[in-house]
């Protein structure tokens, strides 16, 4: 065993370091992140662009797709680096979801048609997953697809979508058949968000956000040769691809990042009881890093971790969620004065911390984490029936 | 001892149980939210018509001669329907200070309050004093024959609405309390919403010149009548918590029963139960310490500032409890603010940074 980086690492981290501080690094998505404020689309178009044009696009994809071919102690560097830099998270849904489902399971055709556009950042992908009445038991899902001539007829509705709103495709889990096991009737269809019959209807979070959306599908007719792999395969799919969102997903650097954050702000507080919890958390988030990095280092080898992931589901949503905690306590009475996540004009702005409003938006928002993804209950789940047998 | 609530109390709670589900469901209460006042004036006014107004008041300046338990009574059922209306900072904080002050008309303006005409907002937070509210930086000073308040509150309740204010200051090295009206010169307001839809402001004083007449208490009779605002202030809002406590548990409850995943009603699920029975005892446990605190204030006990500190330790974390649980029971509903869950989440979070938020009550209760 050796706990070091090698040298090679090292140097890969540097680069990254410095390249993220270079000058055509969006200057305007620097200041926002700076100061809290909430990226606007273009914003977030411009940051991969930027990391596209950096090469770093495809950071977990194979090279013969247009990737890096990192190897996924490169890939870990390589997100910590971003969170350091207090950089936008990459979104996920083309890259790290639909991108490696296509690239795996889809032709040819699909692969030349999407992948370029995901690696340039042309196309923004949403993910039609949950329903009203399917979210923990997501294979009971009745959003339904069915074949008419060279189309697909898709009628139902997709949601808690995030992003849908900026979307310009949709990866979906339809049912084209009822079958006797739910998994078995499930296919894996991309559809363009601007095909006639799709509305998209903003869902508005406790935080006053407009993250999430209710999207509508009423006969909306998707062109056949946009099914990946096989019809009825599509949960096959979409466990593969939960698999490949491992990365990343207990959010370290950033809670990393964010803690010492509050340990800068909270310094001269002299509050002996605050800086004991944050000592806590912190023990928390390493026991968490060492075990994201054994991880790694099993894929590395060539393992592959099935139900370990879901503890850093667990874990790293409890951390998030432990911090936000933190800033609100610190923040004491003046969290009182809200108006929502964009916090208020410098002309009215409250009186207390900076942080107050921010820290209210955070809390209330990162409620969903241990909801999201595969609620923290079902990892759980995961864990006892694949791990401890029971 | 005696733990029943008297045939006038479960009256009370009646009265107000029966108002809230006409007039406060969740719809109703996201008008209010979004007029500009930020609570309903209609409401406001059938409180003074059933009474309401009146509760706490002595008989002598027209009120009921209600005590604590009447006060809670009322807040818990308040706290079910997350109501909105300026109860708190109008009729308890300012009441409690004007009554117990020697202010020559104190009894004509309490009257006002209790019609319903008039609202008084209590300043007592500042920028940067943090719960030290008696160390405040805002001082009146001697003015020729008078006096003249300078500085800056923060976080005053309903202060957008308020007629008339009470403010927390210095003199001579001892708190004061003088009360100002809400067009006084030199005083200018400054409006928030809070971030469970209620609303709060922020006071800056130029030279707002003070008559002997507005100083309401001076020296120990400040802080004594200062203290007791607060202790009742966290009673009525730790109610409030436990009548939010309950909706929460209930409503999740009943959620869970109708929403069914994996062919079968989510309430069948163990680790759910648990959650649910969590929720309970620590509302139990919570209302509790209520209890204890409002009999022990009602007494007189000396004993009743560490109990409403160990309230409000309770409140904080039975809250945080409550609260995140009946989010997450309720999966992504939870989360949407189209949904009365979230509300009560947010109010408890609102409710443990007033006053005094949970560490601080625990390094007070250490302390004694």
């Amino acid at each position: 065993m050796d706990i070091s980086f090698s040298e090679q690492d090292l140097q890969f981290q540097e680069e990254i370091r410095s390249g993220l501080i270079g000058d055509d690094y969006p200057s305007h998505v620097r200041e926002k992140q700076e100061k809290g404020t909430t990226l606007t689309k273009q914003d977030l178009i411009d940051f991969h662009k930027f990391i596209h044009r950096k090469g770093w696009m495809g950071y977990n994809w194979p090279v013969e797709y247009g990737g890096t071919g990192w190897s996924p102690v490169q890939i870990y560097l390589f997100l910590n680096e971003l969170a350091l830099a207090q950089c936008p998270t990459i979104i996920p849904f083309g890259l790290g979801m639909v991108g490696p489902v296509i690239y795996t399971f889809g032709n040819q055709e699909q692969k030349d048609r999407f992948l370029p556009d995901i690696l340039e950042f042309n196309t923004w992908w949403c993910q039609g997953y949950s329903e009203p009445g399917s979210g923990s038991d997501l294979a009971s899902l009745k959003t339904k697809a069915v074949l008419e001539g060279d189309h697909y007829i898709v009628n139902g509705s997709k949601t808690w979508t995030t992003l849908a709103h900026n979307a310009d495709w949709i990866f979906c889990l339809v049912r084209t058949e009822t079958t006797q096991k739910k998994q078995e009737g499930i296919s894996f269809l991309l559809i363009d968000m601007s095909t006639p019959g799709i509305e998209v209807k903003p869902i508005i979070t406790i935080d006053g956000a407009h993250e999430v959306n209710s999207v509508f599908f009423s006969d909306v007719k998707v062109p056949a040769d946009q099914l990946i792999g096989e019809e009825g395969k599509g949960w096959t799919y979409a466990k593969f691809l939960l698999a490949h969102e491992r990365f990343g997903i207990a959010g370290v650097p950033v809670v990393k990042v964010q803690i010492e954050k509050l340990k800068k702000i909270t310094s001269n507080y002299n509050d002996s009881d605050l800086s004991k919890k944050i000592a806590e958390l912190e023990i928390d988030i390493e026991a968490l890093e060492f075990t994201e990095l054994r991880t790694l280092a099993a894929i590395a080898e060539g393992g592959h971790p099935g139900a370990e992931s879901s503890i850093l589901k667990i874990r790293g949503t409890e951390i998030q969620q432990r911090l936000t905690e933190l800033y609100v306590e610190a923040a004491g009475q003046y969290i009182l004065p809200y108006e929502g996540p964009e916090g208020f004009e410098s002309n009215r702005k409250p009186a207390g911390p900076d942080y107050a409003s921010s820290s209210v938006a955070k809390y209330l928002n990162y409620r969903k984490t241990s909801i999201y993804g595969g609620s923290n209950e079902i990892q759980k789940n995961i864990i006892a029936k694949a791990i401890l047998g029971v | 001892m005696n733990l029943n609530y008297s045939d006038e109390q479960n009256m009370l709670r009646e009265q107000v149980l029966k108002f809230c589900e006409t007039n406060y469901d969740f719809i109703d209460r996201e008008k209010i939210l979004l007029s500009e006042e930020g609570y309903s004036n209609d409401n406001w006014k059938q409180f003074a018509e059933l009474g309401w107004l009146a509760v706490p008041f002595k008989e002598d300046n027209g009120g009921f001669n209600f005590g604590p338990i009447e006060l809670t009574v009322l807040f818990e059922e308040f706290g079910k329907a997350l109501v909105v209306e300026p109860y708190l900072s109008s009729v308890v904080m300012s009441g409690t200070i004007l009554e117990g002050s020697n202010h020559p008309e104190k009894t004509s303006i309490i009257e006002k309050i209790i019609s319903g005409e008039h609202q008084i907002s209590v300043a007592y937070a500042e920028p940067n004093i943090g719960y030290n509210f008696l160390d405040c930086v805002t001082a009146v000073s001697k003015d020729g024959d008078g006096f003249s308040l300078n500085g800056s509150k923060s976080i005053v309740l309903n202060a957008g609405n308020a007629n008339q204010f009470i403010v927390l200051a210095t003199y001579e090295d001892a708190p004061s309390l003088a009360i100002i009206d809400a067009d006084a010169k030199g005083l200018s307001v400054q409006s928030f919403k809070t971030l469970d839809g209620q609303t709060c402001g922020e006071l800056t004083f130029e030279n707002v010149s003070l008559t002997q007449k507005s100083i309401l208490a001076s020296g120990d009779d400040a802080e004594t009548l200062f203290n007791k605002m607060v202790n009742i202030s966290i009673l009525c809002i730790s109610a409030e918590a436990v009548g939010a406590m309950t909706a929460s548990y209930m409503k999740t409850v009943q959620y869970t029963k109708e929403r069914e995943q994996f062919a079968q009603p989510i309430s069948n699920f163990q680790v759910l139960q648990h959650r649910m029975v969590d929720m309970f005892i620590e509302t139990e446990l919570t209302k509790s310490l209520l209890i204890k605190a409002t009999l022990q204030l009602d007494s007189g006990d000396p004993e009743t500032e560490n109990t409403i500190s160990a309230l409000k330790v309770q409140v904080g974390k039975a809250g945080r409890l409550v609260g995140q649980h009946a989010v997450q029971l309720h999966g992504g509903m939870g989360v949407s603010n189209e949904m009365s869950i979230g509300h009560y989440l947010k109010r408890f979070t609102a409710i443990d940074s007033m006053f005094g938020n949970t560490q601080y009550h625990i390094n007070k209760y250490k302390a004694k």
